[in-house]
C-alpha cells in the first residue's frame, strides 16, 4: 500500500526567471518502507522534503501523506508527520525536557499525557539524566537527539529526516543511523534525505536519484544497480594529477564514463576490465603519470549516478 | 492553548535576558532619577537661591535724602525674596566682578554712584546699573535682571512724574526753587506709592487648563520624566521579543514550528501576546517603581490603567511593524532603535511632555506615542477619563493600523 504518493510536483523559486528546484518529481513510498532521496547539493532534495512537510506550496503538482493532500489538508499532513530538520531547531535558553514538552504541545499534547510520553521520549534518547539542563549546555550528540526526540512526541505515522548526519562525528552518525531503522522496525514509516550514498545503501528499502530538480531514478539497490548494466568499476590513483588523461580514457571503447576529482584519484565505469586494464597503464605512461594503486569493485550507487548523470555524487 | 505556549515561552527568554531587562527597566529608571534630582523631586519645581553680590556705590543726590541705590539693593535684600535671591554686599564695583569670576556669585548687581544724581538732575545724561553675570548661566542671572529692572522702571516712572509736575507748576507761573523741588519730591514719592498700592494696570498670568480638569494639580517631575521615559523604553521592550520572529527564523525553529499542526495565525498570535506581555509587564514595574521609589503620584486608577494598556498595545504594535520591514534580526535593531529614537524626539518623550504648546504640541500628534503623552500628562494633571478618551482612541487607531500592516508583511513573508 502506498503511504506517500507524489504526483509532477513543481516548485521554482522567484518566479519566472528563479531556479526550478524541483521540477515534474513523481515517486511512491511503501508503508512501512525506508526511502531515501540521493543526490548532491542543490538536486532539490531539501526542496521536495519541505514540500512534503507542507512548509512550502508546489507550484505544479501534489502530494498525498496517509491519503491527505500537502496542498488542500495540510494540518491533517502536519498530524501525521515528525520532520527532524537538518540543523539543530531548538530552544537552547531551555532545558531538554522543557523543549520537548514545548514541541509536545505545537503538536496539540497536553497535561498527563504529554508529561508520560515526554518521559518515554527522554528514556528514548538516552537524556533522562541531563533532562532539566538547559540544551545550550548539551553536548552536539546530545542537541541532536533532542532534535529527533522532539519529532517523535506525537507518535507520527511517518517521519522525515533531512541530512541528519551533515557535519556530525561518526559515533553520532551510527548512532542516528541505528535510530532510523529502530524507529523503522516499530512500523515508521521513513522519509530519509541525504548525499551520502553509503547511508543510502544502509537504510533504505528504496532509493530516488534526484539532481538538478528532476528524478532521474527509482528502485530498490539492486535495481538501480541493474541500470549500469554489466560493468565494472576500476578505482585507481595516480602518482600525479593528469587533466589530459581523463579525456583521453573517456575515449576508450568500452569506458563509459570517467570521474576525476582534483586529488588524482579517478574512477572509471567499464564494461571489461581485464581488456582495458593494459590500455589504462599505456595511456598513463604515455602522459608521463604512474598509476600507483589500482582496484576493482561492484558497481555502486555512485556508479549508477555517474552512469545517469556523467557526474559523481561529489562533484 | 497553543498561542498562550508560545506566548509564555518568549516572554520568559525576554525576562532571562539581563542586558535586554537592564534596558528595559534600568535605564528608564535610572534617566527618570537623574532628571527628577536635576529638577527636583518634591510636589513644586524648585531652584537654589541665585547668590548674588551687590555693590551700591550710589552717594544720594545730597545730604539726608534717600539715595535710589538704597532702593535696589533693598528691593534685591528683600525678605521675600530670599528664596531666591541669596544677596551679598561688597563696597566695590571691583570686588563685585571678582566674585561672579571666582564662581562664588552668579551674577553681581553694581549701582553706579550717580544714580541718585542723574534721577534728581532735570537734564540728566542717564546712569546705568550694571548687571555682571556667568555667561554659562541664564535662570539665575534673569531672577536678579528681573527685580532689577522693575525697580529701575519704578524709578524712571516717578522720575518722569515728578518732571511733568514741576513743569506744569512753571506753566501756571510758580518761580520759587525751593517750592518746585518740593512739589517735584511730593510728585515722586505719590507715583510710587501708588505704583505699589494700586497699579492702574496689571499682569496675570495663567496656564490654559487641561480639559476636563475639575481641580489643577502640580505633579512632581520625576512623574512627567519617567511617564517619557516609560513610554519610550517599552518601544525597546517591545523590539526584542518582536525579533524573535526573526530569530526564530534564522535558528530553525520557526520552519520547525510550521511543520506542526499549530496553525501560522495561532503562530503569529502567540508572538503578539508575547510582546504585549513583555511590556505590559515592564509598564507595570516602572509605574510601581516610580511610585515607591522616587515618589510619583500617577492620578486616577482607572485612566491610569487604560493608560497602561493602552501603551502595551501601542508599544507591541509599533514592535512588530518595525520587526516586519527587517530581513534579519541585525538589520530590525538599527532599523526600529532609529525609528523609536524619532519616534521619541517628536513625541516628547525627553522633556515629559508637560509644557508642550505650540506647533509642537500639534507635530507630537503624527506620533502614537504623543497621543498617549497626551493623555498621561492629563491624568498627572489631575485629570480623569475625558482627558484621556481622545488620546486613547487616537494611540488605538494608530496601534491597530501597526498591527495590520505587521500582519500583512509576516503573512506574505511566511504564508
Amino acid at each position: 500500500m502506498e503511504a506517500i504518493v507524489v504526483e509532477g510536483l513543481r516548485k521554482q523559486f522567484d518566479p519566472p526567471k528563479g531556479p526550478v528546484a524541483v521540477d515534474t518529481v513523481s515517486f511512491q513510498i511503501g508503508e512501512g518502507e525506508i526511502f531515501s532521496l540521493l543526490g548532491p547539493n542543490g538536486a532539490g532534495k531539501t526542496t521536495t522534503i519541505s514540500i512534503l512537510s507542507c512548509l512550502l506550496r508546489p507550484d505544479g503538482g501534489d502530494a498525498r501523506v496517509g491519503g491527505f493532500s500537502v496542498t488542500r489538508e495540510p494540518e491533517k499532513v502536519k498530524a501525521l508527520i515528525g520532520v527532524v530538520p537538518q540543523d539543530i531547531a531548538l530552544y537552547e535558553d531551555m532545558s531538554g525536557r522543557e523543549n520537548l514538552l514545548f514541541w509536545g504541545r505545537m503538536y496539540g499534547m497536553s497535561g498527563a499525557a504529554l508529561n508520560k510520553r515526554v518521559d518515554e521520549v527522554l528514556e528514548l534518547i538516552g537524556l533522562v539524566d541531563r533532562q532539566k539542563d538547559r540544551v545550550d549546555k548539551y553536548s552536539g550528540g546530545m542537541k541532536r537527539r533532542v532534535n529527533i526526540g522532539a519529532a517523535l512526541l506525537h507518535n507520527p505515522r511517518f517521519l522525515y529526516f533531512d541530512e541528519p548526519t551533515v557535519g556530525i562525528d561518526p559515533q553520532s552518525r551510527r548512532s542516528i543511523l541505528d535510530g532510523v531503522k529502530d524507529l523503522n522496525a516499530s512500523g515508521v514509516t521513513v522519509l530519509y534525505t541525504t548525499h551520502y550514498m553509503e547511508e543510502a545503501q544502509e537504510l533504505s528499502h528504496r532509493i530516488g536519484i534526484m539532481d538538478k530538480g528532476a528524478m532521474i531514478a527509482t528502485g530498490t539497490q539492486d535495481e538501480l544497480v541493474r541500470l549500469v548494466g554489466e560493468r565494472t568499476r576500476i578505482d585507481l590513483t595516480l602518482d600525479r594529477e593528469a587533466e589530459t588523461l581523463a579525456a583521453r580514457w573517456r575515449e576508450l571503447p568500452g569506458v563509459s564514463s570517467v570521474s576525476a576529482p582534483d586529488d588524482g584519484s579517478m574512477w572509471l565505469s567499464v564494461q571489461d576490465a581485464n581488456v582495458l586494464m593494459p590500455k589504462l597503464f599505456d595511456g598513463a605512461r604515455a602522459v608521463g603519470a604512474r598509476i600507483i594503486e589500482i582496484s576493482l569493485a561492484e558497481p555502486n550507487l555512485e556508479m549508477v549516478f555517474l552512469h545517469l548523470t556523467g557526474r559523481a555524487l561529489r562533484d | 492553548m497553543r498561542a498562550l505556549s508560545i506566548a509564555w515561552k518568549d516572554t520568559r527568554h525576554v525576562y532571562r535576558n539581563i542586558a535586554g531587562l537592564a534596558l528595559m527597566l534600568v535605564a528608564p529608571l535610572l534617566l527618570a532619577t537623574a532628571l527628577g534630582a536635576a529638577f527636583g523631586s518634591g510636589d513644586n519645581f524648585s531652584i537654589a537661591a541665585v547668590k548674588t553680590v551687590v555693590a551700591d556705590l550710589d552717594v544720594g543726590a545730597e545730604a539726608g535724602a534717600p539715595a535710589a541705590g538704597a532702593t535696589i539693593a533693598g528691593a534685591l535684600d528683600n525678605p521675600d525674596m530670599a528664596d531666591l535671591l541669596d544677596v551679598t554686599k561688597v563696597d566695590t564695583a571691583v570686588t563685585a566682578k571678582a566674585t561672579v569670576d571666582a564662581g562664588d556669585a552668579e551674577v553681581a548687581v553694581i549701582i553706579p554712584s550717580g544714580l541718585s544724581a542723574a534721577l534728581m538732575a532735570s537734564d540728566s545724561a542717564g546712569s546705568e546699573v550694571q548687571i555682571y553675570r556667568d555667561p554659562a548661566l541664564s535662570v539665575g542671572p534673569a531672577i536678579a535682571t528681573a527685580v532689577v529692572s522693575s525697580v529701575v522702571q519704578s524709578l524712571n516712572g516717578a522720575r518722569a512724574a515728578a518732571a511733568a509736575s514741576v513743569h506744569l507748576a512753571v506753566s501756571l507761573g510758580v518761580t520759587e526753587d525751593s517750592e518746585l523741588a518740593d512739589l517735584a519730591s511730593k510728585s515722586a514719592e505719590a507715583f510710587s506709592g501708588l505704583a505699589q498700592s494700586e497699579p492702574p494696570v496689571t499682569l496675570e498670568e495663567r496656564a490654559p487648563l487641561v480639559p476636563g480638569l475639575e481641580q489643577q494639580k502640580r505633579p512632581n517631575v520625576a512623574s512627567q520624566v519617567l511617564v517619557g521615559m516609560m513610554l519610550f523604553f517599552m518601544l525597546f521592550g517591545a523590539a526584542t521579543p518582536s525579533r524573535s520572529i526573526l530569530d526564530e527564523h534564522r535558528e530553525g525553529t520557526l520552519a520547525r514550528l510550521f511543520t506542526t499542526p499549530t496553525p501560522r495565525s495561532v503562530i503569529l498570535g502567540g508572538k503578539y501576546i508575547a510582546v504585549f506581555l513583555v511590556v505590559l509587564v515592564q509598564a507595570i514595574i516602572l509605574l510601581l517603581a516610580g511610585w515607591l521609589l522616587l515618589g510619583a503620584h500617577w492620578g486616577a486608577l482607572g485612566p491610569v490603567v487604560v493608560l497602561t494598556l493602552c501603551g502595551a498595545v501601542v508599544a507591541a504594535s509599533l514592535g512588530l511593524v518595525t520587526v516586519s520591514f527587517a530581513k534579519t534580526p541585525a538589520q530590525a535593531g538599527a532599523v526600529s532603535s532609529a525609528i523609536f529614537v524619532f519616534i521619541g524626539l517628536i513625541s516628547g518623550s525627553f522633556t515629559g511632555g508637560a509644557n508642550i504648546g505650540g506647533a509642537f504640541a500639534i507635530v507630537r500628534r503624527v506620533s502614537p506615542l504623543g497621543w498617549l503623552l497626551e493623555g498621561w500628562n492629563g491624568v498627572l494633571f489631575g485629570g480623569s477619563w475625558q482627558s484621556i478618551a481622545l488620546p486613547v482612541v487616537a494611540a488605538l487607531a494608530f496601534a491597530l493600523a501597526f498591527f495590520g500592516i505587521a500582519t500583512f508583511f509576516f503573512r506574505r513573508r511566511y504564508a
